[in-house]
């Protein structure tokens, strides 16, 4: 898989499994996307994403935790992998870097 | 999470198992039952919806995207048939739209229909016995024997229980009519409510039906005599709307009975509301055992035709045999009840007739709409289901046809695309799931839209059918889900089939040269499809023109004496007997210009008796009803012969006035013999009882008493202070004022006299209810069901009409497109824009020309089946016809209209310069 950034709803589903902290499943990465973006997103975009991101590296998973409310079902939870973290590190720093070049919010410069 | 729901879910989960690789399927149907149960907390619809949205989302998801991509070629196969359909629907936007248009309108269309049918067909299905329930019903022995009635004498009940051991349970319900309730104090019965839907009902009535009882004993709740049941509403409006149900119980309630003294009822029970799909309605529900007086005093067990009965057969009964086997009963117990009141034995009282007892399952009594005699209740028509049963399947066919047309047409162009993948070696069998793939997820769009556009219509059809529909409680049935399932399947493959199998046995190497677009086949079959949308379409219209037709002419027809400008005043009858004071207080209203009492008023007369001409044996059937002179004046009756009542003639009160059509039937000649042989002086007899005589003292013109539908009956008219008769007209009587036109000129007048009317008749009496009408309205109503099919009739011939002109503009357009050169090089030699729009419209028009031919003698037959049901038709004329087939021409002239234009308009070298 070539290594072209991240995009931005990856960006987002990365830093929820980041938050969530081994307790990221589809159900709570959804919740969490939404409640620090204020969007509503489609349970199957998220699975979608979150496979995605294992296939490029930057998750790993594991089965485990079945509830009563799932029907008994186990849950896949997601969680960062070292590249994954670089990664998303990775995206910041260019961001960072560019928003100092913005003129108007560096009068002096 | 509920039973049902894992239920319904269950074909999702299944699909989703085929779909989704087998390391996935458990966590996601963990997360979709997640996250439903969270959602179903607040809406369990939403949840439902939402529910299938994510699990298609995740089927589209990944079965395309992920570990199997390269182990599953179906699968690959199968994204890559969605892919190209994606892509043909983006690239032909124009055939896509049409198409989807058309396919949406028709297949909302439909769905109504359907929705509608099932909920005519679905009343009375509540009873949790209902499949063993049973009607009874008799001949009309009152009128034509022939015909049946809904209801029977208190005593076929009697000998039911006795007889019939079939029967688990036997229970009747007598129809009270007209009350007076009151639950003021006794001395001022103030706060009257009239009801209008209140009957007797025995003591097992609850155990024969499932109406729900929320407060109270079902098993003694209509034991005792003076008990009441209240439905939940009623109750409220009652006693004030914050009510408990439990407070209800114990309160008295007075009604005023036909003598006018007030009986004090206790109510014993609350109802819950009564489901509207229910045929008995009812408000108010007292016991039977409060009649028993009258049902004593009643000689006439076997004729006092007032009640239903009904019946709950034991599980496993043969219905066939208990039939048979009921006709035994009134031979052997009615003779005894003819004997003592007519003196007649049992033949004589049947006349030869055969007095059977027919068992109508519960389920039918709403939908057959008959027997009329006698039923209450709403009623269906059975004639609107099946026409518009067969509308809905038409308009569907229609956009069936269309779709499939405008795959066809749109094939050609797809020619290149099927030569190429046959060159690199896609199989027949491929392309074929192709087409049928695409077709199939047209019609599944389609469907999708098409119940989004039901759901957000139906509340306007509601209104213009007086019905109360829903699409929602269907959308948690899964028979709903199979039915629209397999509607889906049959008709993408339906409609796919023939491109799919047309298309795919293309030749490549002809399509690649091009041959195919120059001589294009299929083009018959689709004229024929084509001509077949047309012929439906237009008889659809003249349909809709005739039933027009037939209403405006009905409304219109003379009904005999002048029904307008009369307002009717009811209830007259609780004044009492005598109302001369009253009459006299409305005479001397400058706003009326006569005042008459009849005790019946048109169009619902309905009262009649046995009677026979002095001298003869021959006993007729008359309908009466009890007036007085004032009241033959007020309607303009027109006498051939004789005389009005006099009342400055005191014998004149023994005397009746008779109609032409009474004439004919009591053998007494036609107006043409009125000179020689006149009627006046010839004597009446009643049939029955004491036999009195009655002489005749005038003969009007036949005019219109019951509903224009019907032919006029003969008609006695019996002077109201005749106290040898006892017909009373169901004991009803009204005054009738002629208005004044000159002091009523403006609605604000009207509602100043009706109100000034009211307080006036309070100061007579305040316990009686005030309650009016028109006459010229009322002889509306007996229309309405007809308008209201009429208006709704119109919308889905729109419907159909619109469809079909997609359809031809769609073709129209691929037309356009294949001749684009031939047009061009018409132009080049010399054709002029007109002549290159006539030869292009000329070839759709002839087309029309053909189903307007076919349409013509198809719908003359099924109008002239319609208006068979009407005892005055209209005529069937031919400029509906020609008024039909132009505006049909017309439209699809104007349709083809914008295609031919633009064909003709375009420049010839931009058409012939590639190739």
């Amino acid at each position: 898989m070539k290594n072209k950034g991240l995009g931005e709803f990856e960006e987002l589903v990365l830093l929820a499994v980041c938050i969530l902290q081994g307790s990221a499943y589809g159900i709570s990465v959804k919740k969490e996307v939404e409640k620090h973006s204020g969007r509503s997103i489609l349970l199957g975009a998220v699975h979608i994403t979150l496979y995605r991101l294992q296939d490029k590296g930057f998750l790993k998973s594991e089965l485990g935790g079945n509830t009563e409310k799932r029907g008994d079902r186990r849950k896949r939870l997601f969680s960062i992998t070292d590249t994954g973290m670089q990664q998303l590190r990775a995206a910041q720093e260019v961001r960072q870097k560019m928003w100092q070049f913005i003129p108007q919010l560096n009068p002096e410069a | 999470m509920s039973k049902t729901n894992n239920r319904r879910s269950s074909i999702i989960q299944w699909v989703l198992s085929k779909v989704i690789h087998k390391s996935q399927l458990e966590e996601f149907l963990g997360d979709l039952e997640e996250i439903h149960a969270e959602r179903a907390t607040s809406s369990k619809v939403q949840a439902k919806l939402m529910y299938l949205i994510d699990a298609f989302h995740l089927m589209l998801g990944f079965s395309a995207i992920r570990p199997f991509k390269t182990q599953n070629n179906s699968l690959l196969m199968f994204r890559s048939m969605f892919k190209i359909a994606w892509r043909n629907a983006l690239r032909q936007k124009q055939f896509t739209f049409l198409n989807l248009i058309g396919l949406t309108l028709g297949i909302a269309t439909c769905v109504i229909i359907g929705l509608y049918v099932h909920d005519e067909l679905t009343y009375d299905t509540f009873h949790s016995e209902g499949d063993r329930i049973y009607r009874i019903n008799q001949p009309n022995i009152w009128g034509d024997w022939g015909t049946l009635s809904a209801s029977t004498g208190p005593n076929v009940a009697v000998a039911l229980r006795e007889d019939a051991p079939e029967f688990e349970q036997v229970t009747r319900l007598l129809n009270l009519g007209h009350q007076t309730v009151t639950t003021g104090t006794t001395d001022t019965h103030s706060n009257a409510f009239k009801e209008t839907r209140i009957y007797a009902a025995e003591e097992n009535f609850l155990q024969v039906f499932s109406f729900d009882l929320l407060v109270g004993d079902s098993e003694t709740l209509f034991s005792e005599p003076m008990n009441m049941a209240l439905t939940w509403e009623t109750a409220k409006r009652y006693f004030g709307q914050d009510i408990h149900a439990e407070e209800a119980i114990g309160r008295t309630v007075e009604l005023k009975d036909y003598d006018g003294t007030w009986k004090t009822y206790t109510v014993k029970g609350v109802l819950a509301n009564v489901p509207d799909k229910s045929h008995i309605q009812f408000d108010v529900m007292v016991s039977l055992k409060s009649q028993s007086e009258m049902m004593r005093a009643h000689g006439w067990k076997w004729i006092w035709t007032a009640f239903s009965t009904y019946g709950l057969v034991k599980e496993g009964t043969n219905v066939n045999h208990l039939t048979e086997k009921l006709q035994a009963i009134p031979p052997k117990w009615a003779p005894p009840t003819t004997e003592r009141i007519f003196n007649q034995t049992f033949e004589e009282f049947t006349k030869g007739y055969l007095w059977k007892l027919d068992l109508q399952p519960l389920r039918e009594i709403y939908i057959s709409g008959s027997p009329s005699v006698h039923s209450f209740g709403p009623t269906g028509n059975p004639q609107f289901v099946k026409i518009f049963g067969s509308i809905g399947i038409l308009v569907l066919l229609l956009s069936a046809i269309n779709f499939m047309n405008l795959s066809t047409a749109r094939s050609a162009n797809r020619a290149k695309e099927v030569g190429i993948r046959k060159v690199l070696g896609s199989e027949r069998k491929a392309l074929l799931y192709q087409f049928v793939l695409e077709s199939i997820l047209f019609v599944l769009v389609g469907t999708l839209l098409a119940f989004g556009i039901v759901h957000l219509s139906l509340n306007e059809f509601n209104t213009l059918a007086d019905k109360n529909i829903s699409l929602l409680p269907h959308l948690s049935s899964p028979v709903f889900y199979g039915i629209t399932l397999c509607f889906v399947l049959l008709l993408g493959i339906l409609s796919g089939s023939y491109p799919a199998f047309y298309l795919s046995a293309f030749k490549p190497i002809e399509t690649l040269k091009g041959k195919l677009s120059a001589g294009f086949k299929g083009k018959g079959i689709r004229n024929g499809l084509v001509v077949f949308q047309f012929t439906i379409s237009i008889a659809l219209i003249i349909c809709t023109f005739f039933v027009q037709k037939q209403l405006a002419y009905t409304s219109s027809l003379d009904v005999g004496f002048a029904k307008d400008n009369i307002l009717q005043l009811h209830n007259i009858e609780q004044f009492g007997f005598e109302t001369e004071a009253l009459k006299i207080r409305l005479e001397s209203n400058s706003a009326f210009t006569k005042v008459g009492k009849s005790f019946g008023i048109p169009p619902n007369i309905w009262s009649g008796d046995r009677y026979k001409a002095k001298g003869s044996e021959n006993v007729v059937q008359l309908n009466n009803i009890r007036t007085e002179e004032d009241y033959l004046d007020l309607l303009e009756l027109e006498f051939i012969t004789g005389r009005n009542f006099d009342s400055s003639r005191p014998n004149d009160k023994y005397k009746v006035v008779i109609n032409e059509e009474a004439v004919k039937t009591l053998g007494w000649g036609d107006q043409s013999s009125f000179e020689s042989n006149s009627p006046v002086g010839k004597i009446l007899k009643l049939a029955s009882g004491s036999e009195d005589e009655f002489e005749v003292i005038g003969v009007v013109k036949d005019f219109n008493f019951t509903s224009v539908r019907r032919k006029i009956s003969p008609l006695v008219m019996i002077h109201h202070e005749n106290d040898k008769v006892w017909d009373y007209g169901g004991g009803l009587s009204f005054y009738s004022m002629r208005l004044n036109p000159e002091a009523i000129n403006s609605s604000q007048d009207l509602q100043f006299l009706i109100e000034n009317l009211e307080e006036e008749l309070a100061e007579v009496d305040a316990s009686v209810p005030f309650e009016y009408s028109f006459l010229d309205q009322e002889f509306e109503n007996t229309f309405r069901s007809e308008q209201r099919m009429a208006t709704v009739l119109n919308l889905f011939a729109l419907m159909a009409i619109v469809i079909a002109c997609l359809g031809l503009f769609g073709l129209a357009a691929f037309t356009a497109e294949q001749r684009t050169k031939e047009l061009g090089i018409r132009k080049v030699l010399g054709a002029t824009v007109s002549e290159i729009v006539w030869v292009f419209s000329s070839e759709f028009t002839k087309l029309i020309l053909i189903s307007i031919l076919l349409a013509a003698p198809l719908t003359f037959f099924l109008v002239d089946k319609w208006l068979e049901g009407f005892a005055y038709r209209t005529s069937i004329d031919l400029w509906v016809f020609v008024a039909a087939a132009c505006t049909a021409l017309i439209i699809a002239v104007l349709t083809i209209g914008y295609q031919s234009m633009s064909a003709a308009n375009k420049n010839p070298a931009l058409s012939l310069k590639d190739e």
